[in-house]
């Protein structure tokens, strides 16, 4: 199975453990991912906020257009990313004034999409493409015992609703997290925003959030979170010492991307899923399951 | 409770600014909003906001310009999209709040920090091509200036737990090769949607 693969921005910095985790199990699943060349920003949900969606989307397309001459489906990790190239993907196939103008404003760099490509969240993939079955095949340490929350959150199911898993309710991340061999706990808070990129501009509001999400977290009985979305994982991670200094908590759960939880029970080396850039350190939890430190 | 107090002077709606809005990408969903606020039950903010999405909208429709554009509504959105999945009427709400924020930055009520990292962030893309998280933050800090002095005392440590584990580099990525030509698909994209609002 062919990719065009697009990482994103934070899979270069923050999130560079969603990226060497989520090659790594790539590779032990037999699927080839080709980077998109040059690729640029998407945008994120940000560039809207200032030059408006139509230049966000055309923007964005640029890296279509280029993915277009190879035919094969755009893998995206990022949730962000992945809402804004699949939003501009759809304008582009169903609205047919768009995609005139936006290929009339692709052409002053010499491009132009027609539309023909599909986009894919990664977590969809592995439903659809790879399938449970073969995940669970690919198995080499079950991670019995090991009680998982699966923080989707929301960019994830939300970018075009009911297009993939329910937008309010996944289940694709619980069954995923069973098919390691791990138990899914009971998490109401998995498709609740964490204060997305606040941060900077209003970090209280990421604490207040990231501390409701890891509390409905614990309360289920979780020893670590995984999730789809590097905006989700930093705030959760990163923040967590300040969740628990500002607002008086004890949290210490460990929070990884799904893909680094696959790449431990598949047995893949470690240091290939880049356990080391958790600020919470995941290593006495994982220790059972042959990736202590 | 600027929005719909009572009062027994005549009510004057003024047109220019409910018409300046639906001239926006997605301003004109605004007419459409049936005021059920299912939008305002659903926003993971509605408790820090001026005024939730349900009335921002109303007060659209009456033309109440200072009211909405010095309100901090549209900042506090996080896209997180729950309002647009559950809008009986269809509305991408979300969608709304970003051609407010546009518009806000475009004339000037720019005081909220999020409106400084809106424009910080959009500035770095149109750098390199990428978007370099260490160079959107001292953008940010330099844009907000002495008074965020505090604010990012508190943030170094973040920045620094990033480093110490490897996932904040300290020099920005290449600029992409494409960089001139992404310029000009840019610029030609902001001319086109000018043309089409007119």
């Amino acid at each position: 199975m062919h990719y065009s693969y697009y990482p994103g921005c934070s899979l270069e910095a923050t999130a560079i453990a969603y990226h060497k985790s989520l090659e790594a199990v790539a590779d032990a699943l037999g699927m080839e991912l080709e980077e998109i060349p040059d690729w640029n920003c998407c945008g994120a949900t940000v560039a809207s906020g200032v030059v408006g969606d139509f230049t966000q989307q055309v923007m964005s397309s640029r890296n279509l257009a280029v993915a277009e001459a190879k035919g094969n489906d755009v893998l995206v990790a990022c949730s962000s990313c992945y809402l804004t190239l699949a939003v501009t993907n759809k304008r582009f196939k169903e609205d047919e004034h768009f995609r005139k103008m936006a290929n009339e404003a692709l052409a002053a760099g010499g491009l132009k999409y027609n539309g023909t490509l599909k986009v894919r969240q990664v977590l969809e993939v592995m439903a659809n493409d790879i399938g449970l079955d073969k995940i669970k095949a690919r198995v080499t340490k079950p991670l019995t015992g090991l009680k998982v929350a699966g923080y989707v959150g929301c960019q994830t199911v939300r970018a075009i609703p009911w297009d993939f898993d329910d937008p309010e309710h996944p289940v694709f991340l619980d069954r995923l997290i069973e098919a390691l061999g791990a138990t899914p706990v009971y998490f109401p808070m998995k498709a609740k925003c964490c204060g997305s990129s606040h941060a900077l501009a209003q970090p209280e509001i990421v604490l207040s959030s990231c501390r409701d999400i890891l509390s409905s977290a614990t309360e289920g009985g979780a020893q670590i979170a995984v999730t789809p979305c590097p905006m989700c994982q930093m705030n959760m991670d990163v923040y967590q010492s300040k969740v628990n200094k500002d607002l008086g908590t004890s949290f210490s759960l460990p929070i990884l991307f799904f893909s680094q939880l696959m790449g431990v029970a598949f047995g893949l080396p470690p240091v290939s899923l880049g356990l080391k850039h958790s600020v919470v350190s995941p290593y006495q939890v994982l220790a059972p399951f042959g990736a202590g430190q | 409770m600027t929005g719909c107090s009572a009062s027994s002077n005549p009510l004057r709606y003024k047109e220019g600014f409910s018409k300046e809005v639906y001239q926006l990408e997605n301003g004109s969903y605004v007419k459409v909003c049936m005021q059920c606020g299912v939008c305002v039950v659903s926003c993971a903010t509605r408790q820090r906001m001026d005024y939730t999405p349900r009335k921002l909208f109303m007060m659209i429709r009456a033309g109440k310009k200072e009211e909405v554009m010095r309100s901090n509504t549209m900042w506090m959105c996080t896209s997180c999209y729950t309002c647009k999945a559950r809008c009986p009427r269809g509305i991408p709400i979300v969608d709304v709040m970003h051609d407010l924020k546009s518009m806000a930055i475009k004339q000037g009520y720019v005081s909220y920090p999020q409106a400084a990292f809106y424009q910080a962030f959009w500035q770095e893309v149109m750098a390199r091509g990428k978007v370099f998280e260490g160079g959107v933050a001292a953008r940010f800090f330099l844009k907000r200036g002495l008074g965020e002095i505090k604010n990012a005392f508190g943030m170094k440590d973040m920045g620094l737990t990033m480093l110490k584990h490897g996932r904040m580099p300290l020099l920005p990525p290449k600029t992409i090769k494409g960089m001139k030509d992404l310029r000009k698909i840019v610029e030609k994209a902001q001319e086109l949607e000018h043309k089409e609002v007119r």
